[in-house]
């Protein structure tokens, strides 16, 4: 209604917004991608844009471990390696691990439903540009003077401006602040996306695994993210309007901050870990060349584990003196929260036994990421003892821990993923010697930078030091440690290497390299924009592997000799010729432009309330041609 | 005195890892068709796999001097942290050697064999699923016993004779303060000791009795933790915290912040001092005659 109108008042605007929406589409090479909203190509610039953030955190680690190497280190000041510590822990989080899954959200999630596109495109290209500004925003303040130092935790009420002086903390609040919209407009998308937009046939309890894990993980976003929004609001408020929360001088209460960002912080761990575990439970079925072992009890189990961890997040705050009754409760709580972890990982084991096992790279990954995350949920269960926490609480015993379950599980995983999909988005796979060598150095350094942290806890090292005198007894496995993260970076560095030649190699990797079993496998390699040709009818799960094989009569598949669903496929993107014929949503420019808004407010709140109205008016601007934009022609 | 400590915690470990791997290498053998009814192979790995556990474990006991090593507990209360500790320890021990074993052992003996057709195409059991569901369950709810016990003994009030003193952080220091009525200068005040110029805050305790520590913050949080004796506790600005501790032995126990807490907050330690109560009870009076020669001195100079 309100659109006819101004088409009728405003015909100028509506026909150079017109204009504008022809422009984008007509170009090519960089603008093609600026104005994109193909889900794949968003899928590739997050996971681009996490990558380069991935070695900006890395490189912040390779520094606090050189500063640890020895006792008495004198590679950077304090002030900087609190910078170091807060943006590496920061950074690893909101701009690695949580794009990086989004990247296979966006890459994936449309090619395993069937669908075109997600439900949302534009608001899609919207949440990466809005995720690129916060991050880049977030590190601006290196070039400021002082990023953030005080913990990617933020703990009041040291971060209050008496204690933090500075706009780190300003950049940092106002940031995670940007990155929470990216994330909760990108989680709303997906969420739709998956309940709406399904091939015919394709009902919940066959969906794939990973579709499973991304719309648990989609809700924990939806649910979280709005506890940590309040809690910076108040932060900022306390930071820039001189508001009193989390003041204890004024009645304000620092411990508010810490219920707070605990009850997002640790769903936000199972934000981080779901969908990496999603991801092994695609590849170790397709190279055990047989089904998902319990496919139901994985759902579920994953289901339970979005629920449970809203009742652990006190686990964090054992030793604030919560008291015994609410240390056991919670105690007990974070306990069982390692059965439906448990169930998972016996299922894997299922998933294995009694295959016929494929090894390659992508497996290692996934097996590497199963043995590790068994130490990190052993040493979990260990953590949720409320008396022998008292003593590793703030150790090197979690900090060994938390890498266990984010490096040696989520990273692990991812890799898995990119390892497992590269071939089918860019048409080519990635070298496996050179692959099965990334493995085993990062396998090898994780285990030797990490595990030798277990030991420095329990012999008193507390973290976020940034020096130590000798005569602790840490002096071995400090200087250990540090050589197992030039493995890590060593591994990290072939990575690239791999990329570099395998995109070079001129044999194919074909639609189906692994011969997989969902979807995704059924297209091209690289898919064309419009993914399917016909919009498939599902009839079983793992459908794709049922139009590969029939089954004798005991029960044994045989493969169809026809070629089958390949075939029909690509006669049918043949016939297609071209996608003019397939309606697709059109390129715009607008989401690029609101989400410009942002980071131009964010500046405006820290150094002149003027450019806060700049930043409203870009942001208004776009989200009004964005909504009056109109539709394909 | 670290490496006895660890060597028995060792020899005990030794015990459950070593039969555990052993078993497992003779699964893993007899599975892949090699395995020799041989009681001295058998015997023989047992041994080599026992004697590299014990060299690791014997490298972290005695390779240095742990002044902040949590498993030689000089305290009650790390005592009984520790003890929680070992007790979750060894059930993680072993079900981290039967899942990755098992793990291993299916990724060589399922491997795809040239020719080898498709494996048959299993979905689940509902009979597995149940039991890897109970079993766990069953193991964890046995951890949580003990550990509430601990809970409640770790968090109990103090008893009455306890020395109670008030721990304060600062950013970056430690301040002391001895509130029992006995430790009252002239003028009234406690005795109070704070770590000055990079020297750590001594806090003086007596052996055996135990110290009702009140914990809070002039400024942000910090945590306090000395780990040879108790586990750690925040003190949070605005907040009181109490908890207690005692020193079974006499000795110094260094300790430190543990909450991060700004530029200073690796340079934030402290040392406890424990010693006999004559010791203690002389070396309380020392500090405070001193204590008031220098309070008199600054009331003399505000009078001038």
């Amino acid at each position: 209604m309100a659109r006819a109108t101004l088409e009728q008042r405003q015909p100028t605007i509506v026909e150079a917004l017109r204009r504008i929406r022809h422009g984008a589409g007509t170009y090519n090479g960089i603008w093609s991608w600026v104005a994109t909203v193909d889900h794949k190509r968003i899928g590739v610039m997050y996971g681009l844009t996490a990558f380069a953030f991935f070695l900006m955190g890395g490189i912040e680690a390779m520094l606090l471990r050189l500063q640890l190497t020895t006792p008495n280190g004198d590679v950077l000041s304090a002030s900087q390696y609190n910078q170091a510590f807060t943006m590496h822990g920061t950074t690893m989080i909101f701009l690695v691990v949580m794009p990086l899954s989004a990247a296979f959200f966006n890459l994936l999630i449309p090619l395993m439903i069937g669908a075109r596109d997600v439900a949302f495109p534009r608001l899609n290209a919207f949440s990466y540009w809005v995720f690129l500004a916060g991050g880049l925003f977030m590190n601006f303040s290196f070039l400021t003077g002082g990023a953030p130092a005080a913990g990617w935790f933020g703990y009041a009420n040291l971060t209050s401006s008496a204690f933090s002086p500075g706009h780190g903390v300003d950049y940092w609040l106002l940031g995670l602040q940007i990155l929470g919209i990216a994330s909760m407009a990108s989680a709303f998308n997906f969420l739709v996306t998956i309940l709406n937009m399904r091939a015919p046939g394709l009902s919940l309890f066959r969906m794939p695994l990973f579709v499973w894990m991304t719309l648990v993980t989609s809700f924990l976003i939806i649910f979280a993210f709005p506890v940590i929004t309040v809690a910076l609001f108040e932060l900022m408020f306390d930071r820039l309007f001189g508001a009193n929360f989390f003041n204890p001088i004024a009645g304000g209460t620092p411990l508010l901050w810490q219920q707070m960002f605990w009850l997002f912080a640790h769903p936000e761990v199972y934000i981080l870990i779901l969908p990496a575990m999603g991801i092994v439970s695609e590849i170790l079925p397709t190279f055990s060349r047989k089904p998902l072992f319990g496919y139901p009890f994985v759902v579920f189990s994953g289901i339970a584990i979005g629920f449970m961890s809203w009742g652990v997040w006190a686990h964090h705050m054992y030793t604030t003196g919560l008291g015994s009754v609410a240390n056991a409760a919670f105690g007990i709580s974070t306990i069982l929260i390692s059965v439906p972890t448990g169930i998972k990982i016996f299922n894997w084991l299922g998933t294995l036994w009694g295959g016929a096992i494929n090894l390659k790279t992508p497996l290692y990954f996934a097996v590497g990421f199963i043995s590790m995350f068994i130490v990190g949920g052993l040493t979990g269960v260990m953590h949720s003892m409320v008396p022998s926490d008292y003593q590793q609480q703030d150790t090197y015993f979690v900090v060994a821990h938390l890498h266990q379950v984010l490096l040696g599980g989520s990273i692990f995983g991812l890799f898995a993923g990119i390892y497992y999909w590269f071939p089918k988005f860019t048409g080519r796979l990635l070298h496996e010697g050179w692959g099965k060598l990334h493995f085993w150095l990062m396998f090898i350094g994780f285990n030797v930078t990490f595990q030798p942290m277990m030991i420095l806890g329990l012999l008193g090292m507390p973290r976020r030091i940034y020096t130590y005198p000798e005569g602790l007894g840490w002096d071995l496995w400090n200087m250990v440690a540090t050589l197992g993260a030039f493995l890590i970076a060593l591994s990290i560095l072939i990575f690239m290497y791999n990329v570099v030649i395998s995109l070079r190699r001129k044999e194919r990797a074909g639609a189906d390299p692994w011969d997989g079993r969902t979807l995704e496998w059924s297209i091209p390699s690289p898919p064309p924009a419009y993914n399917f040709a016909e919009i498939p009818t599902v009839q079983a799960r793992d459908d794709f592997w049922h139009q590969k094989y029939a089954e004798d009569a005991q029960g044994r598949p045989l493969p169809i000799l026809a070629g089958g669903a390949l075939q029909r496929e690509g006669e049918l993107q043949g016939a297609v010729g071209g996608h003019r014929t397939i309606h697709m949503p059109s390129p715009s420019y607008f989401p690029l432009i609101a989400a410009l808004g942002f980071p131009l407010i964010g500046f405006g709140l820290i150094y002149d309330p003027a450019l806060v109205a700049v930043g409203a008016l870009v942001l208004l601007v776009g989200l009004f041609a964005w909504a009056l934009e109109p539709t394909a022609e | 005195m670290a490496a006895r400590v660890d060597l028995h915690l060792g020899v005990e470990g030794l015990y459950l890892t070593g039969r555990l791997t052993g078993w497992a290498i003779a699964v893993w053998q007899s599975e892949s068709g090699k395995f020799m009814a041989d009681r001295k192979t058998y015997l023989l790995r047992l041994v080599v796999a026992a004697a590299l556990l014990s060299f690791l474990l014997l490298l972290v006991a005695c390779s240095t001097d742990t002044p902040q090593n949590t498993f030689d507990a000089k305290g009650d209360v790390a005592r009984t942290q520790r003890d929680i500790f070992n007790y979750a320890l060894w059930p993680a021990v072993a079900i981290l050697i039967i899942v990755e074993g098992l793990l291993v052992f299916a990724l060589f003996r399922f491997r795809q064999k040239r020719g080898q057709g498709l494996p048959s195409q299993v979905h689940g059991n509902t009979r597995l699923e149940i039991a890897w569901t109970i079993a766990p369950a069953i193991l964890l709810f046995v951890l949580t016993v003990p550990m509430i016990a601990a809970i409640v003994e770790v968090g109990r009030d103090p008893k009455p004779d306890a020395l109670p003193v008030r721990v304060i952080g600062h950013q970056w220091f430690w301040e002391f303060q001895y509130t029992g009525p006995e430790f009252s200068d002239a003028q009234g005040k406690p005795l109070t000791i704070i770590g000055v110029g990079g020297a750590p805050a001594e806090l003086h305790i007596p052996v055996g009795r135990e110290i009702a520590v009140s914990l809070e913050s002039a400024d942000v949080i910090h945590s306090f933790w000395v780990p040879k004796l108790a586990g750690k506790l925040d003190a949070i600005p605005g907040e009181e915290s109490r908890m207690w501790m005692n020193a079974t032995e006499a000795g110094t126990y260094s300790g430190q912040c543990a909450e991060f807490c700004g530029l200073g907050h690796a340079e934030m330690r402290l040392t406890v001092v424990a010693e006999s109560e004559e010791e203690f009870q002389a070396w309380a009076e020392g500090q405070l005659a001193a204590q008031a020669g220098s309070g008199e001195a600054s009331l003399a100079r505000q009078g001038e």
